[in-house]
């Protein structure tokens, strides 16, 4: 590319940081993410972690306080059985009919064979390659370490959901959006410290362009295995197309560089989660079927929001 | 009586009749759950498990207090959806046994596996008539990830019958799809010898994923 976006620029200094020993605010982040997590479950009355509900119209949760301000005290609390719009949309378990065949959300799937092929061959790369870089890059790079990586390139796709934000009309989740990037860019030197975490309302659900697309009905179409990237839809498809323009990481040259940081990236959110997928793997009887059917009720849940 | 007194002696036995209830079932969804699951939690941490060979006594124990939360009669139905009508009552009742057995290993054996320093939090609880959901929150070093419990008052008891994590994964609706596809090429009976398969060969410890 010839012009060099200023991402790039934040892009290429944090690495440096990260190279040199990743400093001061890594240990900032470490002594607070102990202390959120020495916190005792019996001890959880802050609800700061809940992204995605509006606050309870009334006492029916057991959680005291009530940290959203932006949300319009709607119902003045009638009654005790008062639920949010959200909180009857979650509530609503569709799914009650259990006789119902159509309870279970069904995409189309046309290229069967060819996504059981690119499944099979994610699933080996990711046994082959990905895990056992995960295992050790884990054994190197303490947790801290990690999560401020992870922060990092969080911040640095800001852009691709602040946009997104506005293309759906949610102005309010676009100027957290902007609050986050700008404050954890700057106080949380270049996005490695997350000190927007603890509110919860400058963490709004992450959008992007596939579930902009999918806000205004435009349907899944079918379902996509990508090699390397896996699980997608049509729609999807051309929604990572679309926002692949606001990543920064894709205007990384050479493009070996760029594809490299990708793997990185890739390398360091799965050292988080290895468990879990071999978990998912064991418990499935067609892991194929299991994790086609987690992406779509997955971006379902997100698109509703 | 006259008809007051006899609204009075109506309106004193209703009373009489809903403070009882009360009492017998007073555990809201959130607390029925969240006893049994911090109970789990210090099974988990008891120092008297951390030998590998007390692991089969601790799985042992977390099953005895896992097991009274859910509904697996409930959660076995949705996990089949329309097919149960065809299963014979005993394949039914196999078929229930089997997949909370399966179940109960798969995910114990997770807990089991990587519990460290993982702490739940429960956020809320929302309640509609006698269905529930109970939302919280597992935090581990560096992760949160959502998990919702859809509950149902069953005999004055709230049940589990469905797990929802990150948002809106159904746990049953994903066994569902998995499940229905099999049943168009196969018999209940074949299912369920799949899912004793799959159990004996945790059992065996072969199912292991490299």
């Amino acid at each position: 590319m010839k012009h060099c976006p200023l991402p790039l620029l934040l892009a290429l200094i944090a690495f440096i940081g990260l190279a040199t020993g990743c400093a001061t605010q890594n240990k900032s982040s470490a002594a607070r993410q102990d202390k959120t997590l020495q916190m005792p479950a019996a001890e959880s009355s802050h609800p700061q972690e809940d992204r995605t509900l509006q606050p309870p119209a009334a006492e029916l949760s057991n959680t005291q306080k009530d940290q959203r301000p932006q949300t319009p005290a709607a119902e003045p609390s009638n009654a005790s059985t008062a639920l949010t719009d959200d909180e009857e949309a979650l509530l609503e378990d569709n799914f009650e009919n259990w006789e119902e065949e159509s309870a279970v959300p069904a995409i189309a799937d046309p290229i069967e064979p060819f996504n059981r092929a690119m499944f099979t061959f994610n699933d080996k790369l990711y046994v082959w390659l990905l895990k056992p870089l995960s295992l050790g890059y884990r054994k190197i790079a303490p947790q801290p370490v990690r999560t401020g990586v992870n922060n990092f390139f969080h911040n640095l796709t800001a852009p691709v959901r602040f946009v997104n934000c506005i293309f759906q009309g949610k102005g309010q989740a676009a100027v957290a959006e902007f609050a986050s990037f700008t404050l954890n860019t700057v106080y949380g030197v270049l996005g490695f410290g997350n000190v927007t975490k603890k509110y919860p309302e400058l963490n709004p659900p992450p959008e992007d362009l596939g579930q902009t697309l999918g806000h205004y009905s435009i349907g899944d179409g079918f379902y996509i295995v990508w090699p390397f990237l896996g699980s997608s839809t049509l729609r999807d498809t051309i929604g990572r197309v679309g926002d692949a323009f606001l990543d920064p990481v894709n205007y990384v040259e050479p493009t070996e560089t760029s594809i490299a940081v990708r793997g990185f990236n890739t390398v360091n959110m799965l050292s988080f989660r290895i468990e879990d997928i071999d978990a998912a793997k064991k418990a499935a009887f067609d892991p194929y079927q299991a994790a086609r059917d987690y992406y779509i009720q997955s971006r379902q849940g997100k698109i509703k929001k | 009586m006259n008809t007051r007194q006899w609204a009075t002696v109506f309106c004193t036995i209703i009373l009489i009749a809903s403070v009882s209830d009360a009492n017998t079932e007073s555990l809201s969804p959130l607390e029925s759950l969240k006893g049994p699951i911090n109970r789990i939690i210090d099974v988990l941490n008891d120092p008297a498990y951390k030998a590998p060979g007390d692991k089969e006594a601790q799985r042992e124990k977390i099953w005895e207090i896992a097991h009274p939360i859910f509904d697996f009669l409930e959660l076995s139905k949705r996990a089949i959806g329309k097919p149960w009508t065809r299963f014979s009552s005993t394949e039914q009742d196999r078929f229930t046994n089997v997949f909370s057995e399966f179940l109960g290993n798969t995910y114990i054996d997770k807990l089991q596996g990587e519990y460290n320093n993982e702490t739940i939090a429960f956020e809320k609880e929302l309640v509609k008539g006698n269905v529930a959901l109970v939302r919280t929150t597992l935090r581990r070093p560096g992760a949160e990830i959502p998990i919702d419990y859809r509950m149902k008052k069953i005999k004055g008891a709230w049940k589990v019958y469905d797990i929802i994590v990150e948002n809106g994964v159904s746990l049953i609706k994903n066994y569902r799809v998995q499940f229905s596809s099999i049943l168009q090429s196969e018999t209940p009976d074949q299912l369920i010898q799949r899912l004793e398969q799959k159990l004996n060969a945790q059992a065996a410890g072969t199912s292991q994923v490299n």
